[in-house]
């Protein structure tokens, strides 16, 4: 069981991850509506993991990882973006995220990258 | 000729026989004995451990053969690379989406797409993968960093197992459009305009993708029970779901009423 911060700018993605990593035994300890929320409340929270849409307002995600690994290098982020926006992986994996998930996604699959980043 | 032992479907019971892998043919021994031009072989369909070959006629002759994994691979790879097929050389890398989080170790590989009757088979030297068209949920012409540099792909989505698995495909453009027209030409029967749904079902598709239930979308998006039902009508209407199951809501009787006040009386309680 892992204590998870949910980002994204969508109140309905951030719904569905909620309750996906709860049916999967995870404590949801925040929700941020953009990258600039997500840093203050990485640092505040101090999470197990943190999973990051790329496309938000005021910071986008591969901004916040950076900012997140530049203060906590141990950070583990999964990043989570829509389709036709795999170009990113690289970007977000040379930038320190643990894994990468491309929307829409399935409930078992989310929960085993979750369990594989938090229990490497 | 190489010899494999198998077992083969003769009058709805399976045989203990062999198969003779050649060149340019198979043989299916005693008591089919019979010897199949590859050319002649229009299809072939792998469920678990058995492959359907469909030879050219009229009307076109079905045979099922069931062997270990090990053997229906020798014989998948010789008839998908002679059989009767739309084929070309390409790289694939299959799966490198499953249900939405990318596969780790995906690599591309050399080998050869076939498109049969009724799937798209992927092989290599170590691997044959086949897509059935009627689990085709998505094809896309698009673009993916190969070696630092952007270059076209056909980008195929197909449900397996209840999940859904993303591949690619990468060969010359000017091929990459044939497979990609041919794909969408035998799987059109799937497509959408994409105004069916308003914004509600539209959400609600997108909840069942994700394994969400019925009570767990109903709380979601905060709609009542006879709200959803009306969405999953539509659904129904549009093809784009069916039903698993139907969950029965109750109400407690008088004898329950009175078995639940007598039981909280109880100590134990």
């Amino acid at each position: 069981m892992g204590r998870i911060l949910i980002v994204d700018d969508t109140m309905f993605m951030r719904t569905l991850v909620k309750n996906i990593l709860f049916s999967g035994g995870h404590d949801i300890v925040g929700e941020a509506e953009d990258g600039v929320q997500a840093v203050e409340m990485y640092q505040k929270l101090k999470p197990d993991l943190v999973t990051m849409d790329v496309v938000m307002p005021r910071m986008n995600g591969i901004e916040a990882l950076k900012s997140i690994r530049a203060g906590d290098p141990r950070a583990r982020v999964i990043m989570c973006t829509a389709v036709g926006q795999e170009q990113m992986v690289k970007l977000a994996i040379k930038n320190g995220a643990k894994g990468y998930i491309v929307k829409p996604f399935q409930a078992p699959k989310v929960i085993e990258e979750v369990n594989n980043v938090l229990n490497p | 000729m190489k010899e494999v032992p198998v077992k083969i479907e003769v009058e709805n019971r399976w045989v203990v026989s062999k198969i003779g892998i050649g060149e340019d043919r198979i043989h299916l021994h005693e008591p089919v004995n019979l010897d199949i031009p590859l050319k002649s072989i229009v299809d072939i369909e792998e469920k678990k451990n058995t492959l359907h070959i469909e030879v050219k006629g009229t009307p076109p002759t079905g045979y099922r053969v069931a062997s270990v994994p090990k053997v229906l691979a020798a014989l998948k790879r010789v008839i998908i690379m002679s059989c009767t097929a739309y084929r070309l050389m390409a790289y694939f890398m299959s799966p490198a989406v499953r249900g939405g989080v990318l596969v780790k170790d995906a690599k591309w590989e050399k080998g050869a797409i076939a498109v049969l009757k009724t799937g798209i088979w992927f092989v290599s030297q170590q691997k044959q993968i086949s897509i059935p068209l009627g689990d085709v949920s998505g094809i896309e012409l698009t673009t993916r960093e190969v070696n630092g540099k952007k270059t076209d792909v056909v980008k195929i989505d197909h449900v397996e197992s209840g999940g859904v698995s993303t591949s690619y495909v990468l060969c010359p453009l000017t091929t990459l459009q044939i497979l990609y027209n041919f794909l969408k030409d035998a799987t059109k029967e799937m497509d959408m305009n994409g105004d069916e749904l308003d914004p509600v079902a539209a959400q609600v598709s997108m909840l069942v993708y994700s394994g969400m239930d019925s009570s767990a979308i109903e709380k979601m998006l905060s709609i009542s029970n006879g709200e959803l039902e009306s969405v999953f009508d539509t659904l129904l209407d549009l093809g784009i779901v069916e039903v698993v199951c139907t969950r029965r809501e109750v109400q407690l009787t008088t004898k329950g009423v009175r078995f639940v006040t007598d039981a909280a009386k109880h100590p134990s309680n």
